[in-house]
């Protein structure tokens, strides 16, 4: 066979031109990465000190910490998890145990796909839509039923805590189905051959097989709302003082940091990227964990 | 004695059967409920902005989409402006991510050395779980004013003279706008391109491969000719939940988009996106037709996203269906 | 192995018939299943011997497109019939499949989860019996010490011993046994067939294997199976020595399967 040599190396040298840009993009990738990394440990880590936990956000010109913040979103985050779960972990079972195969499971999966990857504004939108507004009738419904607890009409961390769980469902709903679908039938048949009834078979055997991946889908959606600005900006509001009140506009992380960076006040962009590091160091201790969880599961 | 015993058994058996039955239904019922409620979330959503964009959509019918006009005080709106920014910053984004993201997944699964690959491949994720109002301060305090005074200046004279491009790629440098909008946007969006084509990759046949490079292939041609057309439907796919993302994206892009209701040519100019809109203006907005112009566009902004969520759910679902998942 | 030919009829299999969608997996099958007797189904691959097994605990309704047709009389009712109580049926037929399936929880766990489905008991009568389950699957010695120790921590023969120990904790009536040596060392398949041989003298035993000698060793009566049909049945020592059937004939002494 006579290799034409021409052809040859040009074949060579666009394969050497490709594969190099290649690892161009993994640079580019990696540079970027240390670049917001850096900057926002390098911004943060001077502005990190235990005022931080003990002071409320201040007006500007004033010291102060990011307490109220903390704990808004901490609350907001922690409601949202403990409704979210549980119903994404119900309608995850559904999809898997009971309707794999069917056509109203692959509508369900379908839509649940979307909600996954929805624009978080536009759910925030929502609960504005059906809570913040004030209308009539359902002010009067919920009044009836939660009395003073009936967050209508006004801001609140009740309305936000909502708007982060419609983001949490999605999310556990995706990786319960995940995880029990890999549960492997032969589980399944041994608990039914006992004479288990379904749900038992589930509760007992199958969830049980899939715990540790179901937790971390429960670590992913936390990790995922800790960063959500979007829904809280017309739910939860912001509340420049201390509150406990989740009835009532509370402040939070994320929307502190977007007023105070887009603010034209130094010391409160001191305190935004404080707030950021915060945020971002919660999520990759997240993520860390829930990478942890999944490695000792497999082994 | 036996047949006691048994017996025994067999009615508290009976009775153990009666309770499974109730407690079988009403499982199943709470499963299904929880389903249900996916779903209902879904039309909740689509029906309240739909209600609450009503009094804009009467007031302005279809011209809400062909119109540059933002004006609150004579109460006229107009979504153009914001919809060419989505569509532009997302543009720009997926243009850069996707060559970027798939030059990532080729260069872990070929040519990066085995001990290295799982640390850069972490890095990578690493920037998928940054939040994106990092993104967003990160770009207006770090990214915006060394862009504005290193790579625009530059790129703006580099094309200052090229006819046809020095209006799109010209103006004066402000460190914020679309372009800058774009690129963090690509940033953001790029390990989620490189993490399902990293998938995608996995689900070709190492036989298909090795007959390629048996023939002589290089790695190159390999990549180019045999696995990325097998893997096409995926990586479009994922291309496209990256492009969903990235329309529906608010804090990386509220920061450093200027905020400018308007349409200019270059792309170094400020506009604005629908979400940076939104998330910049509900608050202040005074008037119901205020409120209801910036939910139609949030609206028109779910439309979208649908549309392109939809479309990435088709393809990367026939690929699942393929590989026999 | 000695076959008392009046040993009563416990289960009763009349014109069986199984499908997988539109494909007729058992074709009009009929033999009985003798009280505490052990009977083995034999045959090479996908003759339908585990299909057969797998109806007699109606363990295929967990799958969608697989359903049967004929009639299986257990104790004077056919269990195939609607109105039969599935999780009842269950309880009293356990089952012991080729891989073990220990569940994901402790060893005493593991065998009070079938116990306390259907039956009340204080604490102490409950670990008699955990033990005397254990003791039958000839698991006690090994792990009396560690029954707070997750299941999934013994090794394969043990795994399996363990699967079977919780399906005597039911005290059911009949136990299927599908291939429950296949994926295990010849140690513990020898101390599994010496297992079968204790259970039946209180239990109506069905093995499913593909080993002949496993068959002739342990069973009293054995039914060989060929593409979806009864080939022969008859007590173990006929089969083995002089079957009647020529393609029986070429199935032991090893011509195809």
């Amino acid at each position: 066979m006579i290799v034409h040599s021409g052809l040859y190396r040009r074949r060579r040298a666009g394969n050497a031109m490709f594969l190099t840009l290649s690892v161009f993009a993994a640079i580019f990738g990696i540079v970027w990465l240390t670049a917001i990394l850096g900057s926002l440990f390098y911004n943060g880590f001077s502005a990190i000190s235990p005022k931080l936990f003990e002071e409320m956000t201040p007006p500007p010109g004033s010291d102060g910490g990011l307490l109220n913040a903390i704990f808004g979103s901490v609350v907001m985050s922690a409601i949202a998890v403990a409704i979210g779960t549980p119903v994404g972990l119900m309608a995850g079972t559904y999809l898997a145990e009971y309707g794999r195969h069917g056509w109203g499971s692959f509508f369900v999966r379908f839509i649940n796909d979307i909600l996954l990857s929805a624009p978080s504004i536009v759910i925030g939108l929502f609960i504005y839509e059906i809570v913040v507004v004030n209308t009539p009738t359902t002010h009067r419904v919920c009044q009836a039923i939660l009395g003073s607890w009936c967050p209508i009409g006004h801001f609140s961390g009740i309305a936000g805590a909502l708007a982060l769980t419609v983001i949490v469902i999605p999310v556990v709903v995706r990786t319960t189905e995940n995880m029990l679908l890999l549960v492997p039938n032969g589980l399944r048949e041994a608990a039914a051959a006992l004479g288990a009834p379904r749900s038992r078979v589930i509760r007992a055997v199958t969830w049980k097989a899939a715990r540790a991946g179901i937790i971390t889908g429960a670590l992913l959606a936390i990790a995922r709302i800790s960063g959500e600005t979007a829904p809280l900006l017309f739910t939860a509001f912001n509340n420049q003082f201390w509150s406990t009140d989740l009835n009532g506009p509370i402040a939070n992380l994320p929307y502190v940091i977007f007023q105070f960076a887009m603010s034209p006040y130094e010391d409160w962009h001191h305190l935004a990227w404080a707030g950021a590091l915060l945020i971002t160091a919660a999520v990759l201790g997240l993520s860390i964990a829930a990478r942890i969880l999944e490695r000792s599961n497999r082994s | 004695m036996v047949d006691i015993v048994l017996s025994d058994a067999l009615t508290s058996r009976a009775e153990a059967v009666r309770r499974f039955g109730r407690r079988d239904s009403l499982f199943r019922a709470m499963t299904a409920l929880a389903a249900l409620l996916v779903v209902a979330v879904f039309a909740g959503v689509i029906t309240s902005l739909t209600i609450g964009a009503m009094p804009a959509i009467h007031k302005f019918g279809w011209n809400f989409l062909t119109s540059e006009v933002w004006d609150p005080v004579q109460e006229e709106f107009g979504a153009l402006a914001s919809i060419y920014g989505t569509l532009l910053t997302s543009a720009l984004a997926m243009l850069i991510a996707v060559p970027v993201g798939i030059g990532i997944a080729i260069f872990l699964t070929e040519i990066c050395p085995r001990p290295l690959r799982r640390p850069i491949g972490i890095a990578i994720e690493l920037l998928a779980g940054i939040p994106s109002i990092i993104y967003g301060i990160w770009g207006l305090f770090t990214f915006a004013p060394a862009f504005q005074q290193t790579a625009e200046p530059w790129l703006i004279d580099l094309f200052g003279n090229v006819p046809v491009l020095q209006d799109y790629l010209g103006g004066a440098p402000y460190g914020i706008g679309i372009f800058t909008a774009g690129l963090i946007l690509s940033i953001m969006v790029l390990p989620f391109i490189s993490a399902v084509t990293r998938d995608v990759f996995e689900t070709v046949p190492p036989m298909l491969k090795e007959a390629a490079y048996g023939l002589g292939c290089t790695t190159w041609e390999v990549m180019w000719r045999v696995v990325l057309p097998f893997a096409r439907t995926g990586v479009v796919g994922g291309a496209m939940l990256a492009l969903g993302r990235a329309l529906g994206e608010t804090m990386a892009v509220t920061f450093v988009i200027g905020n400018a209701h308007n349409i200019q040519k270059s792309v170094f100019a400020p506009g604005t996106t629908i979400s940076a809109t939104i998330a910049n203006e509900f608050t202040e907005a005074v008037g119901d037709l205020y409120l209801s112009s910036l939910i139609e566009m949030g609206l028109i902004l779910f439309f979208i996203t649908f549309v392109v969520l939809a479309c990435a759910q088709m393809m990367l679902r026939s690929l699942e269906r393929r590989a026999g998942g | 192995m000695d076959a008392p030919v009046n040993a009563g009829i416990k289960v009763d299999i009349r014109n069986l018939s199984f499908y997988y969608g539109d494909t007729k997996a058992l074709k009009d099958i009929s033999l009985p299943l003798r009280d505490r007797q052990v009977t083995a189904f034999i045959g090479p691959s996908g003759c339908g011997k585990s299909t057969l097994l797998r109806v007699l605990n109606r363990i295929y309704e967990l799958y969608p497109r697989q359903r049967a047709e004929g009639e299986v009389i257990l104790d004077g009712e056919n269990i195939l019939s609607p109105g039969q109580d599935i999780n009842l049926l269950r309880a009293r037929v356990g089952m012991v499949f080729q891989k073990p399936t220990p569940f994901p929880m402790t060893i005493r766990d593991n065998i009070a989860f079938g116990i306390k489905l259907y039956e009340r008991m204080p604490r102490s009568e409950l670990e008699g019996r955990i033990e005397h389950a254990l003791q039958r699957a000839a698991l006690w010695n090994e792990v009396k010490d560690k029954l707070g120790e997750s299941g999934l921590s013994l090794s394969g023969g043990q795994q399996q011993r363990l699967c079977i120990a919780r399906t005597v904790a039911t005290k059911p009536e009949i136990i299927l046994l599908d291939e429950p040596c296949s994926a295990l060392d010849p140690i513990s398949t020898a101390k599994i067939e010496e297992l079968i041989d204790e259970l039946s003298a209180d239990y109506t035993i069905v093995i499913v294997t593909h080993n002949m000698q496993q068959a002739s060793r342990t069973s009293d009566y054995t039914a060989f199976m060929y593409l979806g049909e009864l080939v022969e049945f008859g007590p173990t020592e006929k089969i083995f020595t002089t079957p009647e059937n020529k393609r029986t004939e070429q199935y032991i002494t090893g011509r195809f399967g």
